[in-house]
């Protein structure tokens, strides 16, 4: 993984970047900051922040220009913050007697200020705090200069002279009636380390550098309006801190330009989407200066601007409570260790890989991207943990098994003479499907591993349908298409299953692929763009629909899109249109088509996380009160399980009669697996016509199992098969522990990589299942021998 | 990772009928190599984990050493 790409796309996220006003603030006042305590009425604390930042608080608080508040994004809704105003409200309840600094020694050279106005002050205040030896050379008879034009309602006289006086006091040599003329400041430049001019108007042209202030590369520094062309006091007293830093950064013999670029006014890249926030208008004053009151609810309008937009989508991120940015930070840290515990882990496998992240971005960052690449390089670093997805690459395993994998042209023309006879070959479109059939396969229908597991019994009518519509042979292709191993980071696993799968393309002459699973599609698209693939709803939509007695309770439905098709707007159509076209009205999320929530499935994090997984699940469910309708078989039993009712579009178009079908329970994983095989046993028996090979039902014990039990079972990924399995070692070598005061057994079995642990007691021909747990350790018996087989 | 659960002194080995002894025992995970004191049947060496071991202790050191 290449980390310092890595850093890059962190630098890039605006999460910790800072709001426009301060940027604005030519001293970078924490408005956001200064504003919240307010807010909660801490008035002193919002006043140190002012003297942290502001030369001259007392002074600038009350007759700032404030360039911060003209940019608020609050004047987008409502009107912008009065920063100035609250300001002035916190120098009256805020402010405290200053503590008493000890001046350092000043030993660390002599400058010269010439001009003691607002910039000259702030450079010699701020180079005598430092140590400096500092000279003023004024040439009237009082400090402040133009500071004075301001004394009235905010800035008493009184106010100005006690400032004034406070500098005097400082063991700051001050020069009044002192002109300083070209000649005078040619003598200055020799008997003082460093000059700073701070003037308003000056003999001649002088041309400083833009960051530094520094004229040529003499030890003449100019601020000022005579640098800034402008009146603005905040900009006068800010170009005086930084001459200032100048001057010491010089004398120092430091370079003088390094991490500069955010100096005084800058552009923030921060971006901010106020149109979620309702308008909220200025609060007025009362009086000349806020009241507490007025204060706190003014400043409680700021709406922090910080751009949380992917967070505020993604419950995984709000969870871990990451930004990007500290994500990223996190992820290099744990790519870096070499000795250690990769604490980040758990969390890298939470995220569901929606993309939604990348959706909301102003700058396009995708942690999907990002989250995904991390999982491939911990796959190959040996670093990802076996337990987060071993079960869903199990499960894969199975799908390409011969327990369902299948591969089948379209029944010969040949083969199916039998049925070309009236009524049927008239009636019954499937039959005039095969009659037309030429032996080409022009399709193949790829029903993907979810959906045959959780809708076993509409697979054959979907084929069925599909011969009778589309124009050409249709094949079948039963298997997993490998989104558990792209999810998991395997690439080695994931490219042997796409080369699978092009094998199967190739061999059946290239045919267009009819996929009805949303991660198929994504999948296909990922790592298959030479398949032509075609989505079964598109199908629908321009075939028609097979039923033409759908139910009709006239009822509005919320879609869920899946987070597999983001980026497909032609399908988020089609499934729009076949929902009205079953007579339901539709109201959209308001996280919908390209902007999806996950379901709590993706990424694998139902696996990883169950936690995240279930926090997916019900804020999703939380989004509507009407009833979900979606089309991906893991969204709709996920919903259900979080006890939503919700439809999935093969519920509504092959409706069934028994039992509602919006709160059908999803199937246990034993029976996810038990449903894909009777998916093909049903089609080569009632498609094929030929007989199953091998048995769906094996030799298998009579279980009781209380309900608690079960949940268990499902918690622990664990399968009736595993517990079969343990019973039979059990029954068969006595390897067991009993307990002759309750009559129980403690069984346990290695499968694999995983112990299976079984207590139970018998009753008569059946097995009482008390508990069932696993562990991945394995128990090193004293024979070498880790209790097990496979 | 010692451990000794309330009710197994009640458990005996069905296959030698013998009582279990704790004993050491090695057990293995990933790079992870340990000599823990579990009960153990004295004939046949089948080791017993209850579930609280199982869920608790035993995941607990699976998990730290997966993300080592």
């Amino acid at each position: 993984m290449n980390l310092d790409k890595l850093l890059e796309t962190g630098d890039r996220c605006i999460h910790k970047e800072p709001p426009t006003c301060t940027a604005q603030c030519p001293v970078h006042l924490e408005i956001i900051d200064f504003l919240s305590e307010i807010e909660k009425g801490n008035f002193q604390n919002a006043y140190k922040l002012m003297e942290k930042k502001m030369p001259f608080h007392n002074i600038i608080g009350r007759i700032c220009d404030h360039p911060c508040e003209a940019p608020c994004e609050r004047s987008k809704a409502g009107g912008s913050i009065r920063i100035s105003d609250l300001e002035k409200a916190v120098l009256e309840y805020g402010a405290y007697k200053p503590k008493k600094v000890w001046p350092l020694p000043k030993n660390k050279g002599k400058v010269a200020i010439i001009g003691g106005g607002l910039s000259g002050l702030t450079t010699a205040i701020d180079l005598d705090k430092k140590g400096y030896s500092v000279t003023i050379f004024e040439k009237t008879n009082r400090l402040g200069g133009r500071l004075w034009d301001f004394v009235g309602e905010s800035m008493t006289e009184e106010l100005l002279q006690q400032e004034m006086k406070a500098i005097a006091d400082k063991k700051i040599t001050i020069h009044f009636d002192a002109t300083v003329d070209q000649k005078r400041l040619a003598e200055l430049l020799t008997e003082y380390d460093a000059v700073y001019l701070g003037t308003a108007a000056w003999e001649e042209p002088i041309e400083a550098n833009p960051v530094t202030f520094q004229v040529g590369d003499s030890t003449l520094f100019v601020g000022g309006q005579l640098l800034n062309k402008s009146d603005s006091v905040i900009l006068s007293a800010s170009s005086g801190r930084r001459a200032a830093i100048s001057i010491e950064r010089y004398l120092s013999k430091v370079s003088l330009t390094d991490s500069r670029d955010r100096e005084g006014v800058f552009e923030t890249p921060l971006q901010f989407d106020i149109t979620s926030k309702k308008p909220l208008l200025p609060i007025e004053k009362t009086a000349a200066i806020y009241s507490r009151e007025e204060a706190i609810e003014e400043a409680q309008r700021c709406v922090k601007c910080q751009c949380r937009k992917c967070i505020e989508g993604c419950v995984h991120l709000r969870k871990f409570e990451m930004s990007p940015d500290a994500y990223i930070r996190q992820i290099n840290h744990s790519e870096r260790i070499i000795l250690g515990t990769h604490y980040a882990n758990k969390m890298i496998n939470s995220c569901a890989e929606c993309g939604l992240c990348k959706e909301e971005c102003f700058l396009d960052i995708s942690m999907n991207d990002v989250i995904h690449e991390t999982r491939e390089s911990m796959v190959q670093r040996g670093k990802m943990p076996v337990s987060a997805h071993d079960f869903a690459l199990k499960d894969m395993a199975f799908s390409n098994s011969s327990r369902f994998s299948l591969v089948r042209k379209q029944p010969s023309k040949e083969e199916s003479k039998d049925l070309f006879y009236y009524p049927l070959i008239s009636f019954s479109d499937y039959v005039k499907g095969l009659y037309k059939g030429t032996g080409k396969t022009e399709y193949l229908f790829y029903p993907g591993c979810q959906l045959p597991a959780s809708y076993p019994d509409d697979i054959k009518s979907i084929y069925e349908y599909l011969v009778g519509h589309v124009k050409g042979d249709v094949g079948i292709y039963l298997g997993c298409c490998g989104a558990p191993a792209d999810w998991a980071g395997q690439q080695g696993l994931m490219n042997e299953n796409i080369e699978a799968i092009k094998k199967v393309w190739t061999e059946m002459e290239q045919p267009t692929f009819i996929l009805a699973c949303s991660s198929c599609i994504r999948i296909f698209e990922k790592y298959l763009p030479e398949i032509k693939v075609e989505s079964l709803w598109d199908i629908y939509v321009r075939e028609g629909l097979p039923n033409k007695d759908h139910i009709k309770i006239p009822q509005t439905l919320s879609i869920h899109d899946a987070c597999g098709t983001r980026e497909n707007s032609d399908l988020h159509e089609s499934v729009r249109k076949i929902v009205a076209k079953l007579g339901y009205g539709i109201e959209e999320l308001e996280y919908t088509k390209e902007k999806t929530k996950c379901c709590g499935y993706g990424g694998l994090v139902y696996y990883a996380n169950r936690e995240q997984s279930n926090a997916f699940v019900s804020e999703r469910i939380g989004e509507s009160e009407n009833d979900l309708l979606v089309y991906c078989a893991m969204c709709k039993d996920l919903f259900v399980s979080g006890g939503k009712r919700t439809y999935h579009l093969l519920d509504l178009i092959y409706p069934k009669d028994e039992g509602e079908s919006a709160t059908r329970k999803m199937p246990t994983l034993s029976e996810r697996h038990q449903n894909r095989s009777r998916v093909k046993q049903i089609l080569l028996k009632e498609i094929w016509r030929e007989e199953p090979l091998e048995g769906v039902m094996e030799d298998n014990f009579t279980l009781i199992i209380p309900e608690d039990v079960k949940k268990n079972i499902e918690d622990r990924y664990i399968l009736m098969e595993d517990i079969q399995a343990v019973l039979k070692n059990a029954e068969a070598k006595n390897e067991r522990f009993c307990n002759p005061d309750t009559g129980e057994y403690l069984a346990k079995l290695r499968r694999d990589n995983v112990t299976f642990w079984v207590k139970y007691e018998k009753e008569e021909e059946s097995f009482l299942i008390k508990s069932v747990y696993s562990h991945r350790m394995e128990i090193l018996e004293e024979d070498g021998n880790s209790g097990g087989t496979k | 990772m010692k451990h000794e659960s309330n009710d197994q002194t009640k458990w005996l080995c069905d296959k030698c009928q013998r009582e279990l002894e704790l004993a050491k025992v090695k057990v293995r995970y990933m790079e992870g190599n340990f000599e823990v004191d579990l009960m153990k049947c004295p004939t046949c060496n089948q080791v017993f984990i209850d579930e609280a071991l199982a869920l608790g202790k035993m995941k607990e050191v699976e998990e730290g050493l997966e993300d080592k």
